[in-house]
C-alpha cells in the first residue's frame, strides 16, 4: 500500500451508483490505513488510472461501459494485484463473479460493505482498540532506534531476527502513528524512554 | 461555506466562486490573478489576465469537489499554464507557506534550552521542509524540464510521465505526524493560543500540500500522457 494509504477506486458509469458509493467510503472507519477514493467514469480514465495510480482495490461494475473484462486486467501486470469487487447493479452470472473477489449488491448496507473490504485487507478491525499500548520489547525497540541503531544492530543486541525486528517497527508505527525516527524520538524523550544525551542527532 | 454541487462555469462571478470555496483563493494568486475582480466573470477575470479559463475551472473544480475525479478526456487543459500553476504553488509551499510556521512555531514553543521537545520539535520540522524541498526540486527540475522539453518536440531519451507517477509520494504524512506529535506530547502550558493559531496551519498546509500532490496525480499526469500519446511515445 502506497504511503499507508488505501487507495479504492470506483468504476462506474451511472452518477447516482457512482456518487452513492463514493459516499459510503467516505465514510469508511479508517484503520488501519486511511482511505483515499478515486472516482472513475470510463474505460479510458480507467486506464489512465491503471498507469499513473494504481489502486489497492477496484470497485467496478460487471457491466461498466459494455462489459468489463475481468481476464484481461487480471492477466496485465500492472493490475494483476489490484482487489476487484463487483458492484452488482443487475443479474451476473455466477461463473462471471467468481473471477472477482468479492461482490457487493445495490442493497448491501454500510457495514456489509466494510465488512467486505476489511475482510479482502486481512484487516481486523475489531481488534484494533485494544492492543494499542506499547509492549516492553516494543519499547526496547524505539529506544534502540532513537539510539540511531540500525535494524541489524538491534537484531543482535535483543537476540531476535531482522525479519522480527521489521515487524516489531510496523507495529509501533501503527499503535503510535508515528513513521520517522525523529518522530519516534520526541515520543521517546516525552515518554521517559530515553534521554537527551542518548540520542542519535 | 455554502453548498454547492454544480461546477463551477465560467459564466459565474470570481466573487461567488471564491465565496463558495475560500481555498480557491489560493488557486486565484497562483494563476496569477489579484482580488479587485468587482462584479466579473471567471472568463472576463481571466482573459484580462492572460490565464487559461478552462484550466482555472479545471483546478478550481477538482478541489471544490474534492472526489479524485480521474477524467479520460483533459484536452481543455493548457499543460504550460498548469505547469506554471504547480511550480507557483511550489513556491509558495518553499517560500511562504513553511517559513511562515515555523515561524510561528518559534513563537508558540518554550526554546529555552531547557526545554528538550521544542528542540526536537523544530528539528523534526526543518527535516521535514528539506524533505519537501527536495521533492518539488526534484519535480521542478526533473518533471518539468522533460515536459517542457516534449511540448517542444525535444524528448529526452528514456524519461516518461508514468515514471514520476509512480514514484511521486505524498508529502503531507510527516507534517500530520508533526501536528499528532504536537497534539500528543507537547507539554502542557499555561496559554495555547499560539499553538494553536500554528496548529490551524499546519492542519491547512497538510490539507493544501495533499491537494497539491492530487492535483499533480490526476490533471497534470494524465494531461502529459495524453500528450506523450499524441507525439507517439506511448
Amino acid at each position: 500500500m502506497k504511503d499507508d494509504v488505501m487507495w479504492i477506486a470506483v468504476a462506474e458509469s451511472s452518477a447516482i451508483v457512482r456518487h452513492g458509493m463514493l459516499e459510503i467510503l467516505k465514510h469508511f472507519p479508517d484503520t488501519p490505513h486511511p482511505v483515499q477514493l478515486i472516482e472513475v467514469t470510463s474505460l479510458e480514465a480507467l486506464d489512465n488510472c491503471m498507469q499513473t495510480h494504481v489502486p489497492d482495490l477496484l470497485i467496478v461494475d460487471p457491466a461498466f461501459e459494455g462489459w468489463f473484462n475481468i481476464d484481461n486486467f487480471k492477466a496485465d501486470p500492472q493490475s494483476a494485484n489490484v482487489k476487484c469487487i463487483a458492484l452488482l447493479c443487475s443479474m451476473v452470472d455466477q461463473n462471471l463473479l467468481r473471477k472477482y473477489d468479492d461482490s457487493i449488491s445495490l442493497y448491501d448496507d454500510e457495514e456489509a460493505i466494510y465488512g467486505k473490504i476489511s475482510q479482502l485487507f486481512h484487516a481486523a478491525r475489531e481488534d484494533e482498540a485494544d492492543t494499542d499500548a506499547l509492549s516492553q520489547r516494543e519499547r526496547e525497540i524505539i529506544t534502540c532506534v532513537v539510539k540511531g541503531m540500525t535494524n541489524k544492530e538491534i537484531a543482535e543486541k535483543l537476540y531476535i531476527s531482522i525479519h522480527t525486528v521489521i515487524t516489531h517497527r510496523r507495529n509501533i508505527a501503527r499503535k503510535l502513528q508515528i513513521h520517522s525516527p525523529a518522530g519516534l524520538t520526541i515520543y521517546a524523550i516525552v515518554n521517559n524512554l530515553v534521554e537527551l544525551s542518548d540520542v542519535k542527532m | 461555506m455554502d453548498y454547492k454541487s454544480a461546477k463551477f462555469k465560467p459564466t459565474d462571478k470570481m466573487g461567488d466562486l471564491i465565496n463558495h470555496d475560500y481555498k480557491l483563493l489560493l488557486v486565484m494568486s497562483r494563476f496569477g490573478l489579484s482580488l479587485g475582480f468587482g462584479d466579473k466573470t471567471v472568463e472576463q477575470v481571466c482573459r484580462e489576465n492572460g490565464v487559461d479559463a478552462p484550466t482555472f475551472l479545471a483546478v478550481a473544480n477538482f478541489i471544490h469537489e474534492g472526489n479524485n475525479l480521474m477524467e479520460a478526456n483533459l484536452s481543455q487543459i493548457s499543460i504550460p499554464q498548469l505547469m506554471n500553476y504547480l511550480k507557483q504553488a511550489h513556491s509558495y509551499f518553499l517560500d511562504f507557506c513553511l517559513p511562515a510556521i515555523r515561524q510561528k512555531l518559534l513563537a508558540a514553543i518554550d526554546c529555552s534550552i531547557h526545554n528538550e521537545i521544542a528542540f526536537l520539535i523544530l528539528r523534526f520540522f526543518d527535516e521535514y521542509a528539506t524533505e519537501v524541498r527536495r521533492h518539488m526540486e526534484y519535480e521542478d527540475m526533473n518533471v518539468f524540464t522533460y515536459v517542457a522539453a516534449l511540448l517542444d518536440d525535444q524528448r529526452e531519451s528514456n524519461y516518461s510521465i508514468s515514471v514520476f507517477a509512480r514514484r511521486h509520494n505524498q508529502i503531507e504524512l510527516k507534517l500530520t505526524e508533526l501536528k499528532n506529535i504536537i497534539l500528543k506530547y507537547y507539554p502542557e502550558q499555561g496559554n495555547n493560543h499560539l499553538l494553536n493559531a500554528v496548529l490551524f496551519d499546519i492542519f491547512s498546509c497538510e490539507e493544501d500540500l495533499s491537494s497539491h500532490c492530487k492535483i499533480e496525480d490526476f490533471l497534470f499526469v494524465p494531461v502529459v500522457r495524453q500528450l506523450e500519446k499524441k507525439k507517439g511515445i506511448i
